[in-house]
C-alpha cells in the first residue's frame, strides 16, 4: 500500500477483502452465516467465470511483457477475491466438507491471495521480472487446479474422466438380468479396479466377454456352477483374507447383491435372460423385485414442506408428532388416550394430513369422524387402529389409501365383511387382524387369495399349545 | 443442545478452551467489525452436532428397544454355543495355545489345572436356521427362526461391575450415561406421559451380583433422561396416588407455584438441572394418570397370561416384567431395560442355570411371539444376554455332576430379535473350545453402534460435550455390524 498515486480506496478494499478471506479460512469452523450472507454464496457459480477469463488475460499480457491496463487489473483482482469469498459462503452450506471441497476451498483461497499479492507487488512497482513471471505462472496453475476441483465438486468426481456409456438410474420394466442388474452391481462395487485402465489380476469386469475370459487365476465364472466359480468364492472369504474381494476398505457387496450374482451364474450367466423369463419360484425374481421398488425416501421428497413451528403447534401432551428422519417432511404421529378424549385431537391434524405417513391411533375410542379424516391422509403408509371400536363401515372409508402397506386392526369390531375391502388395498403388505369377530374360514380364504400379504391373526396354534403346557423345563 | 452445559452450570466455570475459542472469534470480529454484519460470526462450539435432537438421523427400523439383561453372565456353553470338543476332551487341561495368556480372576487364577468341562445339559438344533440351543430353553427353541444368535461377542472386562457398566454405558468406569439415556437424549420421548427410559428388575434363585442405579443413570446428560426404575412390588411407583384431601386441581396449583419459584431460581443461577427438575415434577404429575393404566394387567386375556406363563401375574417376576415391557412398549416407552439377576454360576451350575432358565425361557419367547402378533416385532429390538461369558474349564474341583465356571471375557453369546435385525441368523463363531472368537467378532462398542443404527441414529453423530471433551456412547470406537441388519 505504498503507492498512493493509484486510487487508495481500491487498495483498502483489496486489503480488507484479503484479510477477510484469511479470517474466513482460519476461523472456518466457528463461523455461522446469517441467511442473507449465505444467499450471497449462491452467486459463486456465476461470478467465478470472470476471474478465470480475466486472470488468464492478465497473465497472458504479463508473460508477453505487455502493459496490463490498470482498470482491467484492478477489476480482475477484486473479482477474484469476491469469487473466493462467495465460494467460501457457498461451501458453508454443505455442512461437512468433503476432500474435493477442501482442496477447492484452499486452492481458491491461495489463488485469490496470490492475485492480491501480485496486485500489491504491482502497486509498489517492483520491476524484478522474474518474481512477477513466477507469480503469474503460479496463478495460472492455481486457476487450473481450482477450476478442476470446482468442476468435480459440482459435476461429480468422474465428470472429467473419459466418457463411458451412462447407465440408467432406474431399473426398467422387465430388465435384462445382465445389463440392468448384474452389471450395475459390478459397476458399483468392482469395476473401479477391474476396468481397461486398471486391470487388477488381469480381470476385466466391464463386459460379459471380460467376465467370461476371466482373470489370471482362472475359473473366474463357470456358468451353472456357483461353487466352483472363483469370482463367487472370493466374495465369501472372510474380510481379513488376502484373497477376499472387494479388498478390505473398499465398498463391500451386500448379501442381496451376492445372492443376485450367484443366482445369475447358477442360471447360466447369460446376457439375454430377462426378468419375466424367470419362474416365480426363482429367488432371483424376488431379489430383483426388491431392487425395483421405489425408495420410500424418494417418495417423501415430493411431500409438501412443513415448518418445525407447525409441528410444535400441533403437538400436545397426548399427541406426539415428529419427522421420520431429519430433513424429511414425512411425519409420524402417535396419539395417546387423554383422560377426556375428543375427536378433535385427531381431526386437528388436518393441516398436515398429506405429510402423515405413519399414524398410531390404537386404544382410542375412534368413531367415523376420525376415520374420515384418516381417509384424507393419502400418503399414509402405516396405520394402527387396533384396540379401537372401529367396525366394517369405518374400514370401508380406508379404500382411498393407495400407499397403505401396514395395517393393524386387531381387537376391533370388524367382521368378515371388512376382509374384502382390506384385501383390495393396493399396497397392503402386512395385516394384523387377530381377536376380532371373524370366522376362521374367512381369514383362511383371505390368506389363500392374497399370498403376497402377510396376514397375522394370532400365534401359530401349535406353538401356542406348547406355551400353554405347564412346566417349561424338561426333567433332565 | 441449545445451551453450553459448562457455561450454564456456573458462569464462573468458563474453561480455558471455551475462553480461547470465544476470544479468537471476538478479536477477529473486532478487527473486521466494519466489514461485517453484526451477527455474522456467532461463536458455535457445537457445530459438530449439526443434527437436531429428537429426530432420528435416518428413517429407523426400530422405534424402541426391550433389553432383557441377564445379569451375572449366563454361560454360553449351557445356552447357545455348542462345543462337542469339550466332551471329547473332558478333564484335559485347557491348552496354553488356546488360553494365550488370558488373565483370570482371583477365583481361578490359583488353580494349577484348568480341566475342560462339557455342559451337562443337552443341545439340539432348532428351526430352519438350525440354531443350536440347549435343552434349558425349550420355548426359545420354538422361536429359533425369529432370533439371531451372536456367538462372537467379546469384552475387555472380567468382573461383573465393570463389565455390566461397560455394557450399559460404553465405559468400564462408571459415570457415563446409560444406553437408554443416550437414546432418550437423541430421540426424545414418544409419549410425554411416560418416561422414555424405564427399568424393571427381577431376581432368580441363582448366585447373583448387585445392580446399582448407576447402570441406568443419565451421567452427564440432563437428568430427565435417566432410567426410571419401576418397583417390583404392588406399587410400581411409590406415593402415586394423591393423599386424602388433596384434589387434582390443588395438586396442579401446587406444582404451578413450585415451578414459578424454581424458574426464579433458574434465572438466578442458570443451572439447567432446575429446568430438569421442573420437567420431572410435570412428568410425575402426568404419570399419576398414565402409570396405573399401563401397569394394570387385569385386562389381559387368559391367552396372554398362558403365553407368558402363570408367573406373569406375580409382580416382580421376570415373566411379569416381560409382559409389562410389552405394555410399556405399546405405550411409547423408547427404552425398556429388564434385568434378571442370578446368572453367576461359579458352582452348582447345572441346577442353578436350570432354575434361571425356567424363570426367563417362556416369558422371553412369549414376548417375541406377542410382539410379533401385534405387528410390533418389526419396530421393536429385543436383546437377550449377559455381560460376559464363562470359562470352558471347571472352577474348583473337577466334578462333571456338580461344576462351576469362572468369568470369561473373550467370547460369549447373546441373541437379538426384531427391529431391523435379520431373523434366523447364526452370527460369529468361536474356536472348538469356545474360548476365542474365530469369525466375525462383535465388540461391545460394535454392538452399541449397531443398536443405535437400528434406531436410526448414527453413533458417530450423537455427541455430548462435557468438561471440554466430546463423548459418544461408543466413544472413539465401534462399527455397525451390517451383516446383522435386515
Amino acid at each position: 500500500m505504498i503507492d498512493f498515486a493509484k486510487n487508495k480506496w481500491v487498495d483498502y478494499v483489496i486489503f480488507g477483502l484479503s484479510l477477510f478471506l484469511i479470517f474466513c479460512l482460519i476461523f472456518d469452523s466457528y463461523i455461522v452465516l446469517p441467511r442473507l450472507v449465505a444467499w450471497v454464496g449462491r452467486w459463486h457459480p456465476l461470478v467465478l467465470h470472470f476471474p478465470i477469463v480475466l486472470l488468464s488475460i492478465c497473465v497472458f499480457l504479463g508473460l508477453a511483457n505487455k502493459k496490463i491496463p490498470n482498470l482491467l487489473f484492478t477489476v480482475t483482482v477484486l473479482l477474484t477475491l469476491i469469487t473466493a469469498i462467495s465460494g467460501f459462503f457457498l461451501g458453508k452450506e454443505s455442512g461437512v466438507k468433503g476432500d474435493l471441497l477442501q482442496w477447492h476451498q484452499w486452492l481458491g483461497g491461495a489463488l485469490a491471495l496470490s492475485a492480491a499479492f501480485w496486485f500489491w507487488l504491482d502497486g509498489i512497482t517492483i520491476n524484478n521480472q522474474i518474481i512477477l513471471k513466477v507469480i503469474q505462472v503460479v496463478i495460472i496453475g492455481f486457476v487450473l487446479f481450482t477450476g478442476h476441483y470446482g468442476g468435480m465438486v459440482t459435476h461429480g468426481e468422474d465428470f472429467l474422466a473419459l466418457p463411458i456409456e451412462k447407465r440408467q438410474e432406474k431399473i426398467p420394466e422387465n430388465p435384462l438380468i445382465y445389463k440392468d442388474v448384474v452389471s450395475r452391481i459390478l459397476d458399483d462395487k468392482c469395476v473401479s479396479c477391474h476396468n481397461p485402465n486398471k486391470k487388477k489380476g488381469e480381470l476385466l469386469l466391464t463386459s460379459l466377454d471380460g467376465i467370461m475370459a476371466g482373470g489370471e487365476v482362472g475359473n473366474t465364472v463357470i456358468p451353472g456352477n456357483v461353487d466352483e466359480s472363483e469370482f463367487i468364492k472370493r466374495l465369501h472369504l472372510s474380510l481379513e483374507d488376502e484373497e477376499h474381494m472387494p479388498p478390505e476398505g473398499k465398498k463391500q457387496l451386500n448379501s442381496n447383491e451376492i445372492q443376485i450374482l450367484e443366482r445369475w451364474i447358477a442360471l447360466g450367466a447369460s446376457d439375454t435372460l430377462r426378468f419375466e423369463q424367470l419362474p416365480k419360484s426363482e429367488s432371483l425374481a424376488g431379489l430383483i423385485t426388491g431392487l425395483m421398488q421405489p425408495d420410500r425416501a424418494e417418495k417423501w421428497k415430493k411431500l409438501p414442506e412443513i415448518a418445525d413451528s407447525t409441528l410444535q403447534n400441533i403437538s400436545s401432551d397426548y399427541l406426539t408428532i415428529r419427522r421420520i428422519a431429519s430433513n424429511v417432511n414425512a411425519l409420524s404421529v402417535d396419539v395417546f388416550k387423554p383422560p377426556t378424549y375428543d375427536a378433535s385431537l385427531v381431526t386437528n391434524l388436518k393441516r398436515v394430513a398429506e405429510n402423515i405417513v405413519e399414524l398410531d391411533l390404537s386404544s382410542l375410542p375412534l368413531s367415523m369422524e376420525e376415520m374420515e379424516f384418516v381417509a384424507t391422509c393419502k400418503n399414509l403408509e402405516r396405520l394402527e387402529i387396533d384396540k379401537t371400536p372401529v367396525g366394517d363401515a369405518e374400514i370401508l372409508v380406508l379404500n382411498t389409501l393407495s400407499s397403505l402397506n401396514f395395517l393393524k386392526v386387531f381387537e376391533t369390531n370388524i367382521t368378515d365383511k371388512s376382509l374384502e375391502s382390506l384385501s383390495s388395498l393396493p399396497s397392503l403388505k402386512s395385516l394384523y387382524i387377530g381377536r376380532s369377530a371373524f370366522t376362521k374360514g374367512a381369514i383362511n380364504n383371505l390368506k389363500i387369495e392374497n399370498p403376497a400379504i402377510y396376514i397375522s391373526d394370532g400365534i401359530d396354534q401349535e406353538v401356542e399349545t406348547f406355551f400353554i403346557a405347564k412346566d417349561s423345563v424338561p426333567k433332565i | 443442545m441449545k445451551k453450553d452445559k459448562n457455561k450454564s452450570e456456573d458462569p464462573l466455570k468458563v474453561n480455558r478452551r471455551h475462553f480461547f475459542s470465544q476470544l479468537s472469534v471476538g478479536v477477529g470480529s473486532l478487527a473486521l467489525g466494519s466489514l461485517l454484519i453484526p451477527d455474522l460470526f456467532k461463536g458455535s462450539t457445537d457445530n459438530i452436532l449439526s443434527q437436531p435432537l429428537g429426530i432420528p438421523h435416518y428413517a429407523p427400523k426400530a422405534k424402541r428397544v426391550i433389553y432383557l439383561f441377564q445379569a451375572g453372565a449366563p454361560s454360553q456353553f449351557e445356552t447357545f454355543d455348542y462345543k462337542p470338543v469339550l466332551r471329547e476332551r473332558m478333564g484335559e487341561d485347557l491348552p496354553d495355545s488356546i488360553r494365550n495368556g488370558q488373565r483370570l480372576t482371583g477365583m481361578t487364577s490359583g488353580q494349577d489345572k484348568f480341566p475342560l468341562m462339557p455342559p451337562k445339559v443337552g443341545f439340539k438344533q432348532h428351526g430352519e436356521s438350525q440354531t443350536w440351543i440347549s435343552d434349558f430353553f425349550p420355548h426359545i427353541a420354538k422361536i429359533a427362526d425369529e432370533i439371531t444368535v451372536v456367538r462372537s461377542m467379546h469384552t475387555e472386562a472380567i468382573n461383573h461391575d465393570p463389565a455390566i457398566t461397560f455394557f450399559q454405558t460404553g465405559s468400564q468406569i462408571s459415570g457415563r450415561p446409560s444406553m437408554g439415556s443416550w437414546m432418550s437424549y437423541g430421540l426424545g420421548s414418544e409419549n410425554k406421559n411416560l418416561p422414555s427410559f424405564v427399568v424393571l428388575t427381577s431376581r432368580g434363585k441363582g448366585n447373583s451380583q448387585g445392580l446399582y442405579s448407576k447402570l441406568w443413570s443419565s451421567g452427564f446428560l440432563d437428568s430427565k433422561h435417566q432410567g426410571v426404575l419401576l418397583r417390583s412390588g404392588k406399587d410400581p411407583v411409590l406415593y402415586l396416588n394423591d393423599p386424602d384431601g388433596l384434589s387434582r386441581s390443588d395438586k396442579r396449583h401446587l406444582l404451578d407455584h413450585v415451578s414459578s419459584l424454581n424458574k426464579l431460581h433458574h434465572v438466578d443461577t442458570g443451572d439447567d438441572e432446575i429446568e430438569s427438575r421442573i420437567a420431572q415434577y410435570e412428568m410425575a404429575y402426568r404419570m399419576q394418570m398414565s402409570v396405573p393404566d399401563v401397569m394394570d394387567i387385569s385386562k389381559e386375556p387368559q391367552s396372554i397370561i398362558d403365553l407368558y406363563g402363570e408367573d406373569c401375574q406375580v409382580p416382580g417376576t421376570y415373566a411379569a416384567n416381560a409382559l409389562q415391557a410389552r405394555r410399556l412398549a405399546e405405550n411409547g416407552v423408547r427404552f425398556i431395560q429388564l434385568y434378571h439377576q442370578g446368572w453367576d454360576q461359579h458352582g452348582n451350575l447345572h441346577n442353578e442355570m436350570k432354575g434361571q432358565a425356567k424363570d426367563v425361557d417362556q416369558a422371553s419367547a412369549a414376548l417375541i411371539l406377542d410382539l410379533k402378533q401385534r405387528g410390533m416385532l418389526d419396530d421393536t429390538l429385543v436383546v437377550w444376554g449377559g455381560e460376559f461369558g464363562r470359562s470352558n474349564y471347571a472352577q474348583g474341583k473337577f466334578d462333571p455332576e456338580n461344576y462351576g465356571r469362572d468369568h470369561h471375557p473373550r467370547a460369549f453369546s447373546i441373541w437379538m430379535a426384531g427391529g431391523g435385525i435379520k431373523p434366523g441368523l447364526n452370527y460369529g463363531q468361536t474356536d472348538d473350545f469356545g474360548y476365542n472368537v474365530v469369525e466375525n467378532p462383535v465388540h461391545i462398542n460394535d454392538f452399541h453402534a449397531t443398536l443405535m443404527h437400528t434406531m436410526g441414529v448414527n453413533h458417530e453423530q450423537l455427541i455430548y460435550k462435557y468438561q471440554g471433551r466430546r463423548f459418544r456412547l461408543t466413544d472413539v470406537a465401534g462399527n455397525v455390524i451390517k451383516d446383522l441388519l435386515a
